[in-house]
């Protein structure tokens, strides 16, 4: 799953180091275009309904993060 | 009481004095007795409208919080046994929650929309007509933030507040309901209620931040709005550069004025070791018009992101209605269309929020317009720069890039400014008329400002460049001045203590409550 959220979020913002990255919104580095265009393809990759209520900043800080946002999100 | 005037800086003072006086647990009761003293004083006809809010807003926020608290219990002790009729419960649940939302958010906006919009509406159709309606001070600024709560409390964010005296002083805290920033719960009130150990710091940089603000406010803003009001208050007298040097001049004023009353507002709240919310990040910075409203008004550009622009773009009806596009605008298009309708509320609402008249809504669906065409003309865009060779990592093109912004920004200020909607127009169009025979350099000079008065603008501007310039490098000022020799940093705060007294516009317009965002 890891691999996939890497290369969706690649694909987005190819400028982004997100293996390394601690604070992509935090930082600012992802904005709140990106953030829809992130969950859309989430939503679309693994079946899940992300929503408004999921969006807080600890959830998309970092792809370990996602991955764990995305997985709960599967067993709801 | 203007930020300011020489009241707010005595009641400021006193307040400060108190809070440190009162036994730590007692402070944020002196917070709360100073901001109903303030709104008293500053509109005591309409302090009803503020503690109507306040109430219903607790009381729904607590009556959430109680069907939260149950449902969360009901989960932890069924997970393992939903069956059907639990989750039409559950359901049920949720809808309760739903009409407690909308109850509030009704009574709230409503009372905004009566007494802020509906009296335009009414006195266009009836000219003449005096209702007699007088708008509460900060409306805006405590709706938006009510509001917040109670969806953020919808969305189990964090607890209701349990105690009606202390939300009461999150929502009427002084430095804030003049113009903001709108804060959000979780992020101000634990700072307002637990009372804050004195040091020295807080003191020495909120005294800081609350110069700059006098500086941008009394030297640049006022100063500058001598030439801006002359233009926009006499438009028919004026065509050709002089209407853009006003309407330039208006951006320079609006940023000082509003940014300036923020540092005073935030310096005032750190001088009691309050952090409030930044409003500004240097907007005139921004490489495009999606950036410059992520640094510009952010509380507001904030607001909207989580509540209109989030819930709009990531609603599975806009994202339905999107897929079904596709056959007819493409499959980027399709699946940019939430977003593109979040964007169009978005900035409708941003418009809305400035006004009832039909020029807000025209500003606001100027940057929608700009904003919106951008998006869909990214790869084109994109591929207009390779094909132009442009290097788009260089220094040039950056610079290239926020003088564009800032142009766009200015331009799109027409609107808010001139008097109504038709007004601007013609004012748009008098920039291409000509001079009418008088020299622009004759012109400049005859609007109430001398030639020292635009040395001094132009001098404290390039303080206020170089300032920003070294704040987008991550530089912290005040840091930097703390580490500076002490007589070197004692006269620089001499220095700008002095300008302000020597070089602020003390004038006319100087007590009266000319402070233009005070009427939000």
């Amino acid at each position: 799953m890891r691999e996939t959220i890497i290369e969706i979020l690649k694909d987005i913002r190819s400028d982004i180091d997100f293996e390394n990255a601690t604070a992509l919104i935090d930082d600012g580095q992802l904005e709140s275009l990106d953030i829809v265009a992130i969950v859309g393809e989430f939503n679309e990759e693994f079946d899940v309904e992300i929503s408004v209520e999921d969006l807080v900043h600890e959830n998309f800080n970092t792809v370990d993060a996602m991955v764990e946002l995305i997985s709960k999100a599967q067993e709801d | 009481m203007a930020l300011t005037s020489f009241w707010f800086l005595i009641f400021a003072a006193a307040v400060v004095l108190a809070y440190y006086l009162t036994p730590a647990k007692y402070r944020w009761v002196t917070l709360l007795i100073a901001s109903y003293a303030f709104y008293a004083v500053s509109s005591i006809k309409t302090l009803i409208f503020m503690v109507a809010t306040t109430v219903i807003t607790f009381y729904g926020g607590r009556r959430l919080g109680q069907i939260n608290a149950e449902h969360k219990a009901y989960l932890a002790e069924h997970k393992s046994e939903l069956s059907r009729d639990d989750k039409k419960e559950l359901k049920a649940k949720v809808q309760s929650r739903k009409k407690v939302v909308a109850v509030i958010l009704i009574f709230n906006f409503g009372v905004l929309a009566f007494l802020k919009y509906f009296r335009v509406y009414i006195t266009a159709l009836i000219p003449g007509i005096n209702l007699g309606i007088l708008i509460p001070l900060g409306i805006s600024f405590y709706t938006f933030q009510a509001a917040a709560y109670i969806i953020d409390l919808y969305r189990v964010k964090y607890d209701a507040d349990d105690n009606i005296a202390k939300f009461g002083l999150f929502m009427s805290f002084f430095p804030q309901i003049i113009q903001g920033p709108i804060a959000r719960h979780d992020q101000l009130a634990t700072q307002l209620y637990e009372g804050h150990r004195f040091e020295y710091k807080n003191l020495t940089y909120g005294a800081q931040l609350i110069l700059w603000g006098f500086f941008k406010k009394l030297i640049i803003a006022d100063r500058v709005a001598i030439m801006v009001s002359e233009v926009f208050d006499n438009p028919g007298d004026y065509q050709g550069a002089i209407v853009f040097a006003a309407l330039f001049g208006y951006t320079i004023q609006i940023y000082a004025d509003f940014s300036g009353g923020i540092d005073i507002a935030r310096g005032v709240a750190r001088t009691m070791g309050i952090e409030m919310s930044h409003n500004f990040m240097r907007p005139y910075f921004a490489d495009s018009l999606s950036e410059f409203w992520r640094r510009w008004h952010m509380s507001l550009s904030f607001w909207t992101r989580d509540y209109i622009f989030y819930p709009i773009s990531l609603s599975k009806t806009f994202g339905k209605l999107g897929k079904d596009m596709r056959s007819r605008v493409g499959d980027r298009v399709g699946k940019l269309f939430p977003v593109l309708c979040a964007q169009m509320a978005t900035f409708v609402v941003i418009g809305i929020w400035h006004g009832a008249e039909f020029k807000y809504v025209a500003y606001g669906l100027y940057n929608a317009f700009i904003i919106i065409l951008g998006l869909l003309l990214e790869p084109q865009l994109k591929a207009a720069v390779e094909k132009l060779h442009i290097n788009a990592e260089s220094r040039m093109w950056k610079v290239f890039q926020m003088l564009r912004t800032l142009m766009i920004v200015t331009i799109g200020r027409m609107f808010p400014k001139a008097a109504s909607f038709t007004v601007a127009l013609s004012m748009y169009a008098s920039i291409f008329k000509g001079n009418g025979g008088v020299p622009f350099s004759e012109q400049i000079l005859q609007l109430g400002l001398t030639g020292i008065d635009y040395c001094i603008l132009l001098g404290a501007c390039a303080v206020w460049f170089v300032i920003s310039f070294y704040q987008e490098k991550g530089i912290k000022i005040r840091d930097a001045l703390a580490e500076m020799n002490i007589v070197l940093r004692w006269v620089i705060l001499i220095l700008g203590v002095t300008a302000v007294l020597v070089a602020g516009i003390y004038g006319p317009g100087y007590d009266a409550a000319a402070f233009i965002y005070r009427g939000f």
